[in-house]
């Protein structure tokens, strides 16, 4: 603009406007999209097989100052909860002794999930052209971090208050003990980061987010509050207000891909791989931590998924980016299946092997069983019994010297890992659809549970090499990987997990798990 | 959120309560209590920065410092890991060494910048409402602010954009959230270019706040060449997330970044009647000298002390400065050539006051950066490459 021209109107607008004035983060916000410039090499470093439109507007339009602001003014509200109103409560401490458990492995993989997801989003705002969509991706970014510390500060309270603090205090080292983590990770770590840009934000935004953070951070919270746990809601709550941005950077995804001729080549098959590699590990693990880990039910988990992940994920949002090509995922049938036994098979598994937990677990209780057999009908004739027998041999009692694992392998119940998803499973004990299937590969045997995972890794076999548990322990004692892997409480010698609750209970040491002499053995090997 | 509402708590509903604390034990079952008790604590003790923060990163033992074992269980197409040691030159005995010592985590660096703004929104109103906009030269405010500030902010988006594969990249927990709160500084910076032009036009219609003339400066003009060929490299070319934030922190902003910043505008605005700039950037200098903090603490204090790997990462830094040095003084130089077109002022843009000011920049640096690490630095020849573009 030309001097005098400007200088003009400074000159009459001074005159004029002295009112107070100031910027709204819009105001600048509605420049975003000019801040880039061309130039040769302008590319993203992580190659995508799909294009992402160079126009793409974000829904959510925040400066970086105002996000700060918001985000701020949440924390105080979540802070001020819990270091005053719920700690004159003592409301750390009154929960159900069983939830108190489950909220160990619950807020630690969670927290695993948030961390990731900060790399899977800087991965986006990488990989995306548009500033508007970049600052979208920066925005979950920083949410990222937020939960990553919100998920941490869970644990740090009820290290601080819950009457058993062990596995609270240490779940970021002992976590790698037992074998729900690697399959964890597959889904809330690599899953999110390591792959196809695009195909890592269908697995982080578009799934992860949009499906399972509703079964998985609000569900929690009505679980939660059901148990005396007014800890978790306080936070997980404040998380939740900061999703709908991702869930939104996912739906902008889509959008800026929508024009690609490879988005109809491409999408559907990813998505449905993102659905099942997801709900592989959630399905089981979240209807397991509910069920078996609370003393007062909510709903059925049945009923949970079928509602969230079946009708509304799969009809309703999914359905919303129908106009985009997007289909809903061939494999939700074969899901919808295992939704209903699939978490009792786990928990069957998971008690089992309960040594190598950083939490304590305990056998469904006279009304537990009462309430299974009431929902899940037939659920006493195949797993009621086990659990019987099992407490009859004082598997609660470290003089026993009885591990349930031993008794699956006195019972000629071989347990399997599945080589894609990570998710244990006994073909010959389960009422789920897992079947066995096992390939060899450069010397390597791959045991598998379903189809798609099968698929997944006959395509790129190079993408799944992790040995899981059983490969790692084989030959090795369990109280000898207990110690190395720090299992064990503070006073050296008891064991962080349990296989009870209860207030009378003995606590397990080193020594009990060394009497029962339980040796790892690789079923493949 | 409904279910929660209709549901009785077991916190508050009187039977539900009893039978939990019918479960409760009299005492606790074990005497730590302290979240992170294994953590190397940076101080005396474990700070709640580092509890939050240390090893929340998954990563196996076999990269430096990690608690996990194994494999990835998932990892791109073709095998390449989700993270390794093959992302970067630089070696370390443990990744999750590095400590921010502003021991920010996310509630206090979001504190610290929502006040920032608040503060900010508070300046406008009173510069407003004083009409304080009339004291400022017509030049600065319309040739020089709109071309060199709105410049400005696309080196510090450039910036900022440089930092999204160090945060995919990065092999540390502390190290992913103070590369994040840096990126943020940098986007926020880039805003807030913008914002001071913004404001300008709310308070003088007429005047133009778009972009567009900082960006025809940045992509076009011979003053910008270097420094923007500079960022896009950082940005782009370069895939080494340690080599990245050593370009981008050590070298070019605390170089050019502070000639801009510090040296012309923070310098300057006062000879040209300007409260307003001073006021802004005030902030960023503020995000400046933290970052400065946390930058020195990861690449001096950290990864040049490293135990096992000091001089084999020394070395590599003394490569990474003989790479993006020349280019960040050329950058420097070819900036000089705007004083030409200013206004003069004594005591200001006589050639004397802008000597003085770059041997401030460049001895800072030296002071801070190069010797840190050894680095053998002529300033007078440095300072006079820098000047030689003065016209
Ligand atoms: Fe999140
Ligand atoms: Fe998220």
């Amino acid at each position: 603009m030309a001097i005098s021209l400007a200088t003009n109107a400074a000159t009459d607008a001074l005159a004029l406007n002295r009112a107070p004035t100031s910027v709204g983060a819009q105001e600048v916000h509605k420049w975003m999209q000019d801040f880039n410039w061309d130039f040769k090499n302008n590319r993203t470093k992580y190659p995508t097989k799909y294009l992402m439109a160079n126009d793409t507007k974000e829904q959510f339009k925040l400066i970086a100052k105002e996000y700060a602001r918001m985000e701020s003014v949440k924390d105080e509200r979540q802070f001020g909860s819990l270091q005053d109103a719920l700690t004159r409560m003592n409301a750390g401490n009154r929960v159900a002794p069983k939830w108190g458990e489950t909220m160990k492995v619950v807020s630690n993989f969670l927290e695993v999930g948030e961390y990731n997801a900060i790399a899977a989003s800087a991965m986006l705002w990488d990989s995306a052209s548009a500033p508007e969509q970049k600052n979208g991706y920066l925005g979950q970014c920083m949410d990222e971090i937020r939960h990553t510390h919100q998920c941490g500060y869970v644990n740090y309270y009820f290290a601080k208050y819950f009457h058993d603090p062990a596995g609270h205090t240490d779940a970021r080292r002992v976590r790698t003990l037992g074998p729900l983590w690697k399959g964890m990770k597959r889904v809330f770590a690599d899953g999110f980061i390591s792959g196809d840009a695009v195909e890592c934000s269908i697995n982080l935004q578009l799934v992860g987010e949009a499906c399972f953070t509703n079964p998985l951070i609000v569900a929690v919270t009505e679980w939660a509050s059901a148990n005396g746990d007014e800890v978790t809601p306080t936070v997980f709550l404040s998380i939740e207000t900061d999703e709908l941005r991702h869930m939104a950077n996912g739906y902008q995804t889509v959008v800026s891909i929508a024009h690609d001729p490879a988005a109809a080549k491409y999408l559907n098959t990813d998505l449905n791989n993102a659905f099942w590699t997801q709900q592989k590990y959630f399905t089981p693990v979240l209807g397991m931590l509910f069920e078996y880990g609370s003393k007062f039910k909510v709903e059925p988990w049945v009923k949970t998924w079928n509602r969230w992940v079946y009708e509304d994920w799969g009809g309703i949002w999914i359905g919303r980016l129908g106009k985009y090509g997007v289909q809903s995922p061939a494999s939700l049938k074969d899901a919808k299946k295992d939704a209903y036994w699939a978490h009792h098979d786990l928990f069957l598994l998971a008690y089992a092997v309960w040594p190598t937990g950083f939490f304590r677990l305990a056998l469904p209780s006279k009304e537990d069983a009462d309430w299974f057999e009431a929902n899940y009908p037939g659920w006493y004739d195949h797993y009621g019994k086990i659990y019987e027998e099992w407490r009859a041999r004082g598997c609660e009692d470290p003089s026993s010297g009885f591990i349930p694992l031993q008794w699956f392998v006195e019972n000629n119940h071989e347990i399997y890992i599945d080589r894609v998803s990570q998710v244990p499973f006994c073909p010959s004990l389960t009422k789920g659809a897992s079947s066995l299937r096992i390939h060899e590969y450069n010397g390597k045997k791959h045991a598998f549970s379903d189809e798609w995972g099968e698929r997944m890794w006959l395509s790129e076999p190079e993408r799944y090499e992790c040995q899981n548990v059983f490969e790692q322990y084989a030959g090795r004692e369990l109280s000898e990987v207990i110690a190395e892997l720090w299992g064990v409480r503070s006073d050296g010698v008891t064991l962080i997990g349990q296989p009870h609750v209860t207030k009378e209970g003995k606590l397990w040491t080193l020594d009990d798990i060394k009497r029962a002499n339980c040796v790892f053995k690789d079923p493949l090997a | 959120m409904s279910l929660l509402e209709e549901r009785k708590r077991g916190l508050t509903d009187p039977e539900m309560a009893a039978k939990i604390m019918a479960e409760i034990p009299d005492q606790p079952l074990d005497t730590q209590r302290k979240m992170g008790y294994y953590v190397q604590p940076r101080g005396k003790r474990l700070t709640e920065y580092e509890i939050m923060t240390c090893y929340t990163q998954p990563t196996p033992d076999w990269i430096s410092g990690g608690l996990d074992w194994g494999d990835w269980t998932q990892k791109f197409h073709g095998g390449r890991s989700s993270w390794g040691n093959e992302t970067t030159e630089m070696l370390s005995s443990d990744w999750h060494e590095h400590r921010d010592p502003a021991g920010r985590w996310h509630p206090v660096y979001v504190k610290a910048k929502g006040e920032d703004w608040r503060v900010l929104q508070r300046f406008m109103e009173t510069f407003s409402a004083e009409g304080a906009l009339r004291t400022i030269d017509p030049v600065w405010r319309d040739e020089i602010l709109p071309k060199h500030l709105g410049a400005l902010g696309y080196s510090e988006y450039g910036l900022f954009n440089a930092h999204s594969s160090v945060l995919r990249d990065c092999t540390g927990d502390t190290l992913r959230s103070t590369f994040a709160f840096a990126a943020f500084d940098k986007v926020d910076n880039s805003q807030m270019t913008q914002l001071v032009r913004t404001f300008i036009t709310k308070i003088m219609p007429g005047y133009d706040d778009s972009p567009a003339i900082g960006k025809k400066e940045w992509t076009q003009g011979a003053a910008y060449k270097s420094a923007r060929e500079t960022v896009e490299s950082m940005w782009q070319d370069t895939y080494d997330w340690n080599e990245v934030m050593f370009a981008t922190h050590m070298i070019y902003d605390p170089l050019f970044g502070q000639l801009v910043r510090r040296e012309f505008f923070q310098r300057l605005s006062p000879a040209y009647g300007d409260s307003l700039t001073p006021f802004v950037l005030a902030g960023m200098q503020t995000y400046f000298q933290t970052t400065k903090a946390a930058m020195a603490d990861i690449y001096h204090h950290c990864l040049d002390n490293d135990k096992n790997y000091g001089g084999f990462n020394r070395r590599w830094m003394h490569v990474w400065m003989e790479k993006w040095l020349p280019s960040t003084v050329a950058a420097m130089a070819e900036f000089m050539s705007i004083y030409a077109t200013l206004p003069t002022r004594d005591g200001f843009t006589d050639k004397a006051s802008i000597a003085a000011s770059v041997n401030r920049v460049v001895e800072d640096w030296i002071v801070d950066y190069a010797n840190k690490i050894d680095y053998k630095v002529d300033q007078s020849a440095m300072v006079a490459t820098i000047l030689a573009g003065l016209k």
